[in-house]
């Protein structure tokens, strides 16, 4: 096989992974989400590849339809994207159903992904690493998980991106499929397990204010709680949220209004 | 605090909420509270107020973009306010709480106004004009930024003290000691938010397990823990290695 010509510089990978990394949340809208951030950080590549005014055209309402995954994992849909775009240039027949199917198939799998490794796991376990030191003033809990998350979700999604591009769309399930990712994402989501009960268990507090008298004592009702089981309360209401929002669908913010009204219902009885 | 402050407090704000820099933490309460110290000179006493208000959103993570409750605009609401009134930072979460309920109000009209840049990028990508569909999303969105959220959170931080100071006078004590027990409950939501999204069944009871662990041994530092948690998750790849390797990621 002869070595295929490449159309794209280095330089327009990594500038249109910049473009994506810097702005894929930018103009997200409820009606198409991250479409639009999709192709205008691709546009230049595609203006380059489609010298063609109606190829050109085309491109850019294939990639006007609905996009939505997260943006660190989801990088490995763009640089195949760009890998497929470039083989279609080159006259490859590679049609429209093709790429949308690829986009549209991959962005859920990979959101799934990287809202468990990025959001769920590195960025809680790192805010959590520094909140000690925020709690004692330190100017340095608001920079370090700054420059700690962002290097390490960067780092990822500039891997994805040009992984991406380099085995293009044969490989991707390969890719999904290998163990190690696999064993990657079931280790992270045991430690944002492990870590999400650390932290609960520090954050969340709710006790119990009434008293009430034993043998001519005086004590609270919480302090029988303690004696079953510490963090009783704090743990249930974690779970109940949990139960509402995983098995009724219930919004969060309805969950939110729920709190605030138990709570403030619960302080004018002197509940809490 | 002087005008200049409040505008250079709104664009801050405005920018930590934009929706750049995707995953970088710009949209946390540490962060929020350090450059709000910056610009108000008390950095330490900033990171205390910051703390408080980031414990109650520990877990929150934003799946699929939507924001439960934003944690951004209640740090650029309370953490001022808190400084120039010496307010206890448990008073300070007691004004996040609802000013993060107001935040999510703010991401709604930021969202429905971008639907109309998306029609505009549909205009131009029939004419072939890639310039076009960069500016609406790069420009126009960030554009529209002044108006939604620079102007409004300007205003609001400039008058909050006094606002918020008359408010204090007048308001029951039962309703502050309400809001300072839904700050109590509110990390909750967070982390049950959290769990929903990463949890498959079978690694709940690691959850469990940290959660009572920390009960009764509440000394031990976080990053022992962390150490600790590897540790597990090492064990639990090694022990369902053909399982896991077997079901694929998809």
């Amino acid at each position: 096989m002869e070595q295929k010509e490449k159309l794209l510089t280095k330089k327009d990978i990594r500038r249109s992974w910049m473009y994506w990394l810097g702005t894929c949340e930018l103009s997200n809208s409820f009606e198409r989400l991250q479409t639009l951030a999709f192709a205008a950080c691709l546009a230049p590549i595609f203006k380059k590849l489609y010298k063609d005014d109606e190829e050109l055209k085309l491109a850019l309402k294939r990639h006007l339809t609905f996009f939505n995954t997260e943006g660190i994992w989801g990088s490995l849909i763009h640089g195949i994207v760009i890998a497929m775009e470039e083989e279609r240039a080159r006259g490859e027949d590679i049609s429209d159903e093709m790429i949308t199917g690829l986009k549209t198939g991959f962005m859920g799998p990979l959101a799934g992904i990287g809202d468990t490794v990025d959001w769920g796991t590195i960025r809680p376990i790192v805010i959590g690493l520094f909140l000690p030191l925020a709690s004692a003033g330190s100017w340095i809990a608001g920079l370090g998980p700054f420059v700690i998350v962002s290097l390490i979700t960067s780092s990822i999604s500039y891997y994805l991106w040009h992984l991406g591009y380099r085995v293009g769309r044969k490989s991707i399930l390969q890719v999904l499929k290998d163990g190690r990712i696999n064993q990657f994402i079931t280790a992270s989501s045991v430690l944002g397990m492990f870590m999400m009960g650390i932290l609960s268990s520090q954050y969340v507090k709710i006790s119990l204010k009434p008293e009430i008298v034993v043998n001519n004592e005086t004590t609270t009702i919480q302090s029988y709680v303690d004696q079953i089981l510490p963090g009783l309360l704090p743990v249930t209401a974690v779970f109940i949220m949990y139960y509402l929002i995983r098995y009724r669908k219930v919004k969060y913010t309805n969950i939110l209004l729920g709190v605030l009204a138990i709570s403030l219902l619960g302080a004018l009885i002197g509940l809490f | 605090m002087t005008i200049i402050q409040a505008i250079i407090l709104g664009v801050l704000f405005c920018f930590c909420r934009m929706g750049i820099l995707y995953t970088w933490p710009k949209n946390i309460p540490l962060f929020g509270a350090l450059l709000i110290g910056i610009v108000l000179g008390d950095v330490p006493q900033a990171m205390i107020i910051g703390a408080a208000i980031q414990a109650i959103y520990m877990g929150v993570i934003q799946p699929g973009g939507n924001i439960p409750t934003d944690q951004v605009l209640a740090t650029f609401i309370a953490v001022p306010i808190a400084l120039q009134s010496n307010l206890e930072p448990a008073v300070a979460v007691t004004l996040a709480v609802p000013v993060g309920l107001l935040g999510v109000l703010l991401d709604y009209i930021r969202r429905t106004v971008n639907a109309a840049w998306i029609h505009m990028a549909d205009s131009y990508a029939e004419k072939g004009n890639t310039n076009g569909i960069m500016r609406a999303h790069f420009l126009y969105p960030t554009l529209a930024l002044i108006g939604i959220y620079i102007i409004p959170v300007a205003i609001a931080i400039y008058l909050g003290p006094n606002a918020v100071n008359a408010f204090m006078e007048i308001v029951p004590d039962w309703i502050m000691t309400g809001l300072q027990v839904a700050g109590g409950i509110l990390p909750a939501l967070g982390f049950a938010i959290t769990i929903s999204v990463i949890g498959k069944g079978n690694v709940i009871p690691y959850f469990l397990f940290g959660f009572f662990l920390f009960q009764y041994a509440s000394q031990v530092n976080t990053i022992a823990f962390a150490l600790f948690g590897m540790f597990l998750a090492f064990l639990h790849i090694t022990f369902t290695k053909n399982k896991t390797e077997e079901a694929g990621a998809l």
